[in-house]
């Protein structure tokens, strides 16, 4: 099963009384899209926060490329290239659209203060960073506030912002939660043909949340159901409408036309 | 009323403006940039002065070496105070380096051995039977720069003048360092770090890395303004370095507008006039009251003039609204 890039093992995490994720287990495979469902509060988001090490678990492990991650620090999970984006999206509000973006560039030499000295190096790199930056925001369509304050811009393209700065980081696998909530259809379209061109291009493995269960179905290769803190069903997108467990817990009555 | 009209009181007025200039600029690149509220900053600058002193009056340092190790042990007291605290929320740091600073006067001030105690550095056993004196090298600079002012300004020239040159290249020097450093990648991730810890780590950033540097190199320039404090006085008492000390940096850096450098020199010397300027307020109806009582009304006025300031203008004498109220 050395295809597996992340595993989650029986993870648990209390907050006070709260169980927000009790003993968690599932996994994502190379290269697929894992989309996580379930109702309100059932530990998806918390999920989310234990893999990019922001909650530290209280039990279990998580491997990425086969190595612990669930002590690192958050910081050093970004460097292994796992890249997320925020429920509700968080944007840095007094730095502009692009400043928000050149955040993401890896390595930049100019994040190390001895590079002071080096204004050649410094400048060569942000030149380059801030065209892939520029390109990006063009890709979901928020270039004309580039040198905006990102507190401007609206709930949706606060969203395309997490999304193309997480995009920026150069992920080995993101970690997207409810990316396309608030934005409008024609633009998930173009999200979503943006989304499958960097999987196809560059083997991105995804992980997301989304409630938008046709986005789903159409999108996921597995999909994870979670309720109560757990995993209660994970397989192929169809699979979960003969799950009686997820129609109780999450489906209810409704059907995919 | 006389002193007013001498221009060795306002040179003296400038001079101290710009050691407060850049004593502030260490706050400016903590605050200004990072949203660390430090209010110890006056520690560094004891440190910084009292280790210059102790070295070169007890152990007969050259005074560049002294003066190197001063701003050194400043830069470790920032790691120390950093190292400790910055890992926590926010607000520990504010309480723990008020602490900080009233625990180094106060260690200074008990130390009677090491640091002359309450009597000050004169009264640090010296090498030998030495006056206790750490400011032979500079005055001989002093010296040299008043002796070529003299043909410009005649007998205006004095050694309060060339020290207040060669303060204000300092602090320009130091200001244009400063605002390179803060057009910095480095400046942009310690910016982010003001408004919130979750996305700068989730892009790989180590945020308690970029903070630390912060807290040192504010510590550096403090240690800076230090030494020029030290040289300036001539003689260091504990009492130079309570915490009111911070708070007028704090109150330059909020007349500046603390996200950018380029109205922090103005700010400073502002508020040395206010300072400085205030001591002659002894016309009605201030003369009811002598001169002690006019002492606390100068930082009532001063008080009143920031609250009125931030009120008006929030962002400061040159600062960037929209930076301020953002929300
Ligand atoms: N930091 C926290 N402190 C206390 N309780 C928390 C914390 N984070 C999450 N919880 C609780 O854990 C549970 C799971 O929350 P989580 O945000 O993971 O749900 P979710 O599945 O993402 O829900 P939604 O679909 O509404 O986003 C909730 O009951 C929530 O109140
Ligand atoms: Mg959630």
């Amino acid at each position: 099963m050395n295809n597996l890039i992340l595993e989650v093992n029986d993870v648990a995490v209390a907050f006070g009384g709260i169980k927000a994720v009790n003993g968690a287990t599932m996994s994502v495979e190379v290269g697929s899209v894992t989309s996580v469902i379930g109702p309100n509060g059932a530990g998806k988001t918390t999920l989310f926060n234990l893999i990019s090490g922001a909650t530290k678990p209280d039990s279990g492990t998580i491997l990425f490329q086969g190595f612990e991650i669930q002590k690192l620090l958050p910081h050093k999970i970004a460097g292994r290239g796992i890249v997320r984006t925020f429920q509700g999206a968080k944007v840095i509000k007094r730095l502009s659209v692009l400043e928000n973006l050149m955040l993401g560039a890896q390595n930049n030499p100019g994040d190390n203060l001895i590079n002071f000295f080096n204004p050649r190096a410094r400048n060569a790199f942000e030149k380059q960073a801030r065209d892939h930056a520029m390109a990006l925001l063009k890709q979901v369509g928020i270039e004309r506030f580039a040198n905006d304050y990102a507190g401007i811009l609206s709930g949706g393209q606060r969203k395309l912002l997490d999304l193309a700065r997480a995009l920026m980081a150069e992920p080995v696998m993101l970690l997207l939660d409810e990316p396309f909530a608030g934005v409008n259809p024609t633009l998930v379209e173009k999200l979503l043909e943006v989304l499958h061109a960097l999987r196809t291009e560059h083997h991105l493995t995804f992980l997301l949340v989304e409630h938008d269960l046709e986005t789903v179905m159409n999108i996921s290769d597995r999909v994870v159901v979670m309720a109560e803190g757990q995993v209660i069903a994970d397989g192929l997108p169809n699979s979960i409408y003969e799950n009686q467990a997820v129609v109780d817990a999450y489906l209810g009555t409704r059907k995919l036309k | 009323m006389t002193a007013i009209l001498q221009p060795g009181f306002w040179v003296f007025i400038l001079t101290m403006s710009g050691i407060y200039g850049i004593f502030t600029l260490g706050l400016q690149v903590q605050y200004g940039v990072g949203g660390i509220l430090n209010f110890g900053h006056v520690g560094m600058m004891a440190l910084s002065s009292y280790t210059m002193a102790i070295l070169v009056i007890a152990h007969g340092f050259n005074f560049w070496i002294a003066a190197a190790s001063g701003v050194a042990v400043a830069a470790l007291g920032g790691a120390f105070l950093g190292l400790t605290t910055l890992r926590l929320r926010g607000d520990y740091f504010s309480i723990v380096s008020i602490a900080f600073s009233e625990i180094v006067r106060y260690v200074i001030f008990n130390s009677d051995g090491l640091t002359g105690g309450a009597q000050g550095s004169l009264a640090i056993m010296p090498i030998g039977d030495a006056y206790p004196s750490y400011t032979d090298t500079w005055d001989t600079i002093l010296y040299w720069i008043r002796d070529h002012l003299t043909p410009i300004f005649g007998e205006i020239a004095d050694r309060d003048m060339a020290m207040g040159i060669l303060v204000w290249i300092t602090l320009g020097i130091l200001l244009f360092i400063v605002s390179r450093v803060e057009r910095t990648s480095w400046a942009r991730v310690l910016r982010a770090t003001r408004e919130d810890d979750d996305v700068p780590s989730a892009l790989g950033k180590n945020v308690f890395r970029f903070r630390l540097q912060a807290v040192i190199i504010g510590s550096i320039i403090g240690g800076i303004a230090g030494i020029y404090w030290a040289l300036q006085v001539t003689l260091l008492s504990p009492d130079d370095f309570l915490t009111i000390v911070t708070f007028y940096a704090w109150m330059i850096l909020i007349l500046s507008g603390a996200t950018k450098v380029k109205g922090l020199a103005i700010a400073a010397i502002f508020f040395g006039f206010l300072y400085g300027g205030t001591r002659f307020f002894t016309f009605w109806p201030f003369s009811f009251f002598d001169s002690s009582q006019r002492s606390y009304m100068r930082i009532m006025i001063i008080g009143i003039v920031l609250i009125v300031l931030m009120i008006r203008r929030p962002q400061g004498i040159f600062g960037k609204r929209e930076e301020m109220v953002l929300e």
